[in-house]
């Protein structure tokens, strides 16, 4: 998956699992741009009592490079709290719940806001605001949509935020591409082969935990403008989501406290960067460390390991992939550097030399108002992954494609790209309940009594 | 190991923010600085909220490091290494 339980620690600790990270200029209020970074990966929509909430106990962050040197000039903080209103019942609410005040809502979920830039000191933008419940069913949130609206909260600093349960909006035909990299249409041609299929997407009734932020243009470029030039260095942005916890816990009774510095325990900027690129011996380092870190995976990048198994998996069909031994410099730009200019007409999202995985995007470039195209850059909409990465984006059959080889005649133009590229997909097209055309842009989560099993 | 990069220095500028227990951290911190062997405890020193940790990090090499508020500082002391590990019930390294 994207990143959902991609590493053998995190996985064990899914309130701190950064599962997606998403960044674009946002398509209904173009002078901003839209963070989100995704937490509890995959939560079956009816797992109650105890429904599924933020760690009070972890430090959620967003960073901003604006001046490439791939360390952040702005970092936005969220601590969460947990209130009880009535200790005295199992259940999470004791009637339906009306608003985000409402007494039948028992266990709720508050937080906070802070920024800190260029290493100043914090400044808490927000206290004590209101996440939305989980969406339990008909009887207990029978106008969810209404208390999701109510959770969108406008800062006097400018940003927008959101905190809460939302439906996730990644998408992958999990069970087969962890059946050694399977994929239904073209199984006929795998290694152990079985007649061609069609894809499934397990994540379709799944829900997450969502953070997500809209900040005007202007408050994350380093000199307060509103790039308009695509080409201008000072256009492109890196972003990247992570987690942190205290280094000691400390567990008495029935109470845990913390001590000492935040350590970071999950991090994200390109989907899919830990979770396929990276070896699992070496993922829970990637992890800890920051993208200024990167250069040490850089080779995981330069000769990837799914680029050497396609060959492998499906005998005959990538010869030229299986003959191409040099250092993929097109996914070392794709991932780790940026584009630069000159390569794709019109597109540059290059912050610079160091390598280190971030969302990379060009704020000036337009949103895609009309039939925006889910493979992005690829798919010749400059608005998409890898600029950035919009929540529809299908960036499994963008990433599967790159590494089947795909973009190597971006960077060497004696590269012939094998046919079978062609049929290297998700072959996934999401529900149009999976997103929505407002902030926070991923759409409302799935309730647990319309969606009981998962 | 500290981190010497620029985002480790912004989360610790920022997560001390409010943060009552680092001034927990000073008091302690001096009785370990640099110096060999146990020194008078303040006793009006402030009790801060959350726990404050120390750690024999390196036995070998008298190290110990201390967790209070959201900073943790290793120093070097021998003399307290060897009382944790003596009050720990295990044989001190000279």
């Amino acid at each position: 998956m994207s990143s959902h339980r991609e590493a053998p620690a995190i996985s064990q600790d899914p309130v701190a699992d950064n599962a997606d990270t998403y960044a674009f200029v946002s398509p209904d209020d173009p002078t901003t741009v839209t963070i989100i970074t995704n937490y509890v990966p995959l939560e079956g929509p009816p797992g109650g009592p105890n429904f599924f909430e933020f760690g009070d106990d972890v430090l959620y962050s967003v960073y901003v490079d604006n001046d490439g040197d791939a360390l952040p000039e702005i970092e936005y903080q969220f601590r969460f709290r947990t209130t009880l209103q009535n200790e005295d019942t199992f259940l999470y609410n004791t009637g339906p719940i009306r608003s985000l005040t409402d007494p039948n809502w028992n266990k709720r979920q508050l937080y906070s806001v802070s920024v800190i830039r260029s290493a100043g000191p914090a400044e808490v933008l927000a206290n004590d605001l209101a996440c939305p419940p989980c969406n339990i069913g008909p009887r207990s949130t029978p106008n969810y949509d209404s208390l999701a609206a109510a959770a969108v909260h406008r800062l006097p600093s400018g940003e927008t935020v959101f905190a809460g349960q939302r439906n996730d909006g990644f998408f992958v035909d999990l069970g087969a591409i962890f059946d050694l990299g399977d994929i239904r249409e073209i199984q006929n041609l795998h290694l152990i082969p079985s007649p061609a299929g069609t894809s499934v997407d397990p994540l379709k009734s799944l829900n997450i935990h969502s953070i997500a932020l809209k900040v005007p243009i202007s408050l994350l470029m380093r000199d307060g403008s509103v790039p308009s030039d695509p080409a201008s260095a000072k256009a492109v942005l890196g972003i990247w989501g992570g987690a942190s916890r205290r280094k000691v816990q400390i567990r008495e009774g029935s109470s845990t406290k913390g001590s000492g510095p935040w350590v970071q325990v999950s991090r994200l900027g390109n989907p899919l960067f830990n979770e396929v690129i990276v070896p699992v011996g070496d993922k829970d380092r990637w992890n800890a460390v920051d993208p200024i870190e990167d250069v040490g995976f850089e080779q995981y990048v330069n000769q990837p390991e799914l680029a050497r198994l396609l060959p492998v998996l499906y005998p005959g069909a990538f010869p030229n992939l299986a003959a191409y031994t040099k250092d993929r410099a097109d996914l070392h730009a794709i991932l780790l550097t940026g584009i630069p200019g000159g390569i794709v007409p019109g597109f540059q999202n290059f912050t610079g030399p160091k390598p280190a995985d971030m969302l990379r995007l060009n704020v000036a470039i337009s949103p895609t108002s009309s039939n925006p195209n889910a493979l992005g850059v690829v798919g010749g909409d400059l608005a998409g992954f890898p600029n950035g990465r919009r929540v529809f984006d299908d960036v499994v059959s963008i990433e599967l494609k790159a590494v089947a080889g795909a973009t190597i005649p971006l960077v060497d133009a004696s590269y012939t790209v094998d046919g079978a590229v062609g049929a290297v997909s998700s072959y996934l097209k999401p529900g149009v309940d999976r997103y929505q055309t407002t902030f926070p842009y991923l759409g409302s989560p799935h309730d647990g009594f319309d969606t009981p099993s998962s | 190991m500290e981190r010497l990069s620029r985002r480790s220095f912004v989360k610790i500028a920022g997560a001390a923010t409010g943060a009552a227990a680092l001034a927990a951290a000073p008091p302690i911190a001096r009785a370990a600085i640099g110096e060999e062997g146990a020194q008078p405890t303040d006793p009006t020193a402030g009790v801060p909220e959350e726990p404050v940790v120390a750690y024999v990090r390196d036995a070998e090499r008298g190290e110990v490091s201390i967790a209070a508020g959201t900073a943790e500082h290793t120093y070097r002391d021998r003399a307290l290494v060897q009382r944790l590990l003596r009050t720990a019930g295990r044989k001190g390294v000279s």
